[in-house]
């Protein structure tokens, strides 16, 4: 069974997760997406986390993060700064539902692509503006990161170990908690046009999608005029409830004791009868009051075991833990494989790419899953079909935009890429470490063969 | 009827604690009907902290009023065989149910799903779990941190050389209940266009995992396994401690940086040494770059060196409190923090629209309900007498 956005078209003009990454999502359950870039400006993401580490040949159509975000795709090369690509963009527009974008409005505008433009070639189209911190108002025009809009939301200056400063994630998370809050409103929108044929603007600032997830401390501040202090892993409400070390080279278990039954299955699993006995401990309060023991004592006693074992014992006694995973252990994971989460993609033959396995989406629909995936696009990989199929322009037509590099199918000055070796990468710790066998390992336990 | 997206979308709500009513207060501030089905002493967010002025009481947690906004509420024992019907009757005009109870409960209380869509085939029926509906960690118990732990986020936050780390507060439960709103609306808009429900099965920990960068395709990419990073590698980015806080410095990306123009807007001629003058002596020096860089952006003052970078559209970013973000002008002009009477507490200020939707807008209409606040008015509708209710509350199903 197909989707449920089945004959909805999005053309998105994106860049980085954002907006790629909710139109990924859209693209997985139906939408048709068109993916605008261009030959003039090369998409950073083409060109980090190439396969196999290869910095030779077309190396931009070999990049983890494009793939990551651009599944389900079809790929178009258009040069918007000249009038004969905005002309190929209006053309689209016209049979266009949704037009999505992650640009600061200074670039929108220069185009022409503003909500009010689009009406006028499209009248019930809804486009969507994803930016750091809104497409109106004194700040609308500064560029912004991921880790730009953690800070400006309030969420960085409240996360961070109990004696340290500000801490914020190492990925873009923000990013996704505004192309999640994307998905949910580009949905708002296409109920909005069942009920009433009507379009509109959606205006995501990535600083509110933000703040929406951090009700506790903003309306503490504004009705108590209190601040959270940084507390790390603490709970205010359970004891223990921390991170602990596990036997192993940065190996740790995430533990959190939420009811006097799960404290006895903890002493129970770490053989502690007398920390069961000791009244101290009996109560949530008696433990909140002996946070800092009792995380001292249960650390020293984590250390000798694996986490992974320690977690199925302590889960076994109805005790809420999980072994902190890394890359490896969360891909090749019994419960994400039975629930098919990671989803084989093949790769275009150019690519010289064997089959991957790639995060899937965070909901499954029982009678409209998805569509079987299809790699991000290599670059203008579909311009012909768009031009031709879609628009019904000529052979001729289509090969004078070629021969003016509007449109292309490799960049016109791609940058070498430089990237240190793995060896480096774990020499400055960027790295944990590195298998040689991944590629067999990877392909073993996915069934893709070699 | 409201105007907003979900003009005459009818929800019954099952849901407690977070990552569930995040996901019906989206639907809810967007026009659905939502009505909140309370077990008789109440959703358990309802004790979450913080208080109203540091007063427990189940009308005052602040996480509960904001998570329940726009919506009705009844009470209703779904564990004795009264309550089953009426909630039974509610479903049968229903759109969508929600709901966040552990996988096993639903069919142990009768609300399997054969059950409920041979009684309403149009229905959708989204539930949100620690470890979704199948698979063998399905009944794994888990909170906040261990989603973070196994969805595969906390190996990689926090300080290179300490304990890995989680965001503050429930980010895990937020970003599992707006994906929950997203699988709802598109099981929704395949109703409206088919007349057919569905099941929709949303997973914090595929939540979490869904949305990573470098993790799991460093591995199958290169065989690599990404950790916390370092404080020093030469990277120019890193959040830095300055005079008056803390900001986010962001000198222009990779190969496009020109050392000289940093140089000159840090006014830091010590950095204007070929030691750090391109990325591979930076890495090379980056301790030594590390500490000049501490130093230098120690003496500079938020908003001003904030508003330089943006002038040479260096991209900055802020790091604000809390209290902080009330003033930043951006967020001002944006009207984000809007007013919410509440009629026992009276006007609080609360974090408004998520994002601004021009032909549908987003509009808190009423404060989150008081614990069973229509209970009478919904169960009237249905038929019941006021004997009825009094029976049905001596007999604790309300």
């Amino acid at each position: 069974m197909a989707g449920p956005l089945e004959g909805v078209r999005i053309v998105e003009m994106g860049q980085l997760i954002a907006i790629p990454s909710a139109m990924k999502w859209m693209a997985d359950m139906g939408a048709q997406v068109i993916r605008l870039e261009s030959v003039q400006r090369l998409e950073s993401y083409r060109t980090d986390s190439l396969y196999h580490n290869e910095v030779d040949g077309e190396f931009w159509n070999r990049g983890a993060n494009f793939y990551e975000q651009n599944r389900n795709k079809l790929g178009l090369t258009l040069d918007l700064s000249r009038d004969e690509g905005r002309e190929v963009l209006r053309d689209l527009i016209a049979v266009t539902d949704v037009f999505a974008e992650n640009f600061t409005p200074r670039v929108i505008r220069n185009f022409g692509l503003e909500y009010a433009d689009l009406c006028e070639i499209r009248p019930d189209i809804i486009m969507v503006s994803s930016t750091g911190y809104g497409f109106e108002g004194p700040w609308a025009n500064f560029g912004a990161t991921g880790p730009a809009t953690e800070g400006a939301a309030g969420l960085a200056y409240i996360t961070g170990y109990r004696d340290g400063g500000p801490v914020m994630s190492e990925i873009p998370f923000t990013d996704y908690t505004a192309g999640e809050h994307t998905v949910a409103a580009v949905m708002l929108a296409l109920m909005h046009r069942l009920n009433t044929g009507q379009g509109q603007f959606i205006d995501v600032s990535q600083t509110q999608t933000c703040s929406a997830t951090i009700p506790e401390a903003l309306l503490d501040w504004t009705v108590n005029g209190r601040v959270p202090e940084r507390i790390g892993n603490e709970d205010p409400a359970m004891s223990p409830h921390g991170c602990y070390p596990c036997a192993g080279d940065d190996r740790w278990i995430a533990i959190a004791v939420d009811s006097d039954e799960a404290w006895l299955g903890l002493c129970r699993v770490m053989g502690r009868a007398d920390w069961a006995a000791d009244a101290r401990y009996a109560d949530v309060l008696g433990r909140i009051r002996h946070r800092a023991e009792l995380d001292k004592m249960l650390g020293f006693e984590t250390r000798g075991h694996n986490n992974h074992e320690l977690m199925s014992r302590l889960q076994a006694e109805g005790v809420a833990a999980g072994a902190v995973v890394d890359s490896e252990d969360l891909l090749f994971n019994e419960h994400l494989k039975e629930r098919r989460f990671y989803e084989i993609v093949d790769h275009h033959e150019a690519t010289g790419m064997p089959p991957l396995p790639y995060a899937g989406r965070p909901w499954k629909l029982s009678d409209t899953p998805s569509v079987p995936p299809k790699p991000a696009p290599i670059m203008g990989q579909h311009n012909r079909d768009i031009l031709a199929g879609l628009l019904g322009r000529t052979d001729d037509d289509i090969s004078a935009l070629e021969e003016a590099q509007i449109i292309g199918y490799s960049p016109l000055s791609p940058r070498g890429v430089r990237r240190p070796s793995l060896d480096e990468q774990v020499r400055q710790g960027r790295m944990q470490r590195y298998d040689t066998d991944y590629a067999t390992r990877v392909a073993e336990w996915f069934g893709t063969g070699q | 009827m409201s105007n907003g997206a979900l003009a005459g979308v009818k929800v019954i709500d099952l849901t407690h604690h977070i990552a569930g009513p995040y996901a019906t207060k989206l639907l809810a501030d967007f026009g659905a009907d939502v009505l909140k089905i309370e077990r008789p002493g109440g959703d358990p967010a309802r004790r979450l902290p913080p208080f109203y002025h540091d007063e427990p009481g189940s009308e005052k947690s602040l996480s509960f009023l904001y998570l329940n906004t726009n919506k009705r509420s009844i009470t209703l024992n779904l564990k004795s065989e009264p309550g089953r019907s009426i909630l039974m009757d509610l479903l049968a005009d229903a759109d969508a149910v929600v709901e966040n109870f552990a996988p096993r409960v639903m069919p142990s209380l009768g609300l399997d799903l054969d059950t409920l869509r041979q009684h309403n085939p149009k229905l959708v029926i989204a539930s949100v779990s620690n470890f979704g509906q199948t698979g063998p960690w399905r009944d794994f118990r888990a909170t906040e941190i261990v989603e973070y732990a196994l969805g595969g986020l906390m190996y990689i936050f926090g300080a290179y050389d300490r304990e890995p780390l989680k965001h503050a507060l429930h980010q895990a439960q937020f970003k599992a209940g707006t994906n929950l709103a997203s699988g709802t609306l598109m099981a929704l808009y395949h109703q409206r266009l088919t007349g057919q429900g569905q099941q929709v099965d949303v997973s914090i920990q595929e939540s979490i995992a869904s949305a990573l960068r470098d993790v799991t395709n460093n591995y199958t990419y290169t065989g690599a396994v990404r950790r916390r990073q370092p404080n020093h590698t030469g990277d120019l980015t890193r959040l830095r401690a300055i005079s008056d806080g803390y900001v986010l410095p962001n000198p222009g990306m990779g190969a496009t940086l020109d050392w000289k123009v940093l140089v000159d807007f840090l006014e830091a001629p010590e950095l204007d040494d070929e030691r750090f003058d391109n990325a591979s002596a930076r890495l090379e020096n980056a301790e030594a770059l590390g500490d000049i860089l501490d130093q230098i952006f120690a003496a500079k003052q938020k908003q001003e060196i904030f508003y330089a970078a943006h002038q040479k559209r260096f991209i900055y970013g802020v790091i604000d409190s809390p209290e902080e973000t009330l003033d930043n002008p951006q967020i001002q002009a944006r009207g984000y923090y809007v007013p919410v009477e509440h009629p026992d507490l009276g006007e609080i200020t609360f974090p408004g629209a998520p994002f601004l939707m021009s032909g549908s807008p987003w509009a808190v209409t009423d404060a989150a309900p008081r614990l069973g606040e229509h209970t009478g008015a919904v169960l009237g509708d249905l038929g019941y007498s006021a004997q009825d209710l009094a029976w049905l509350r001596a007999s604790e199903v309300i």
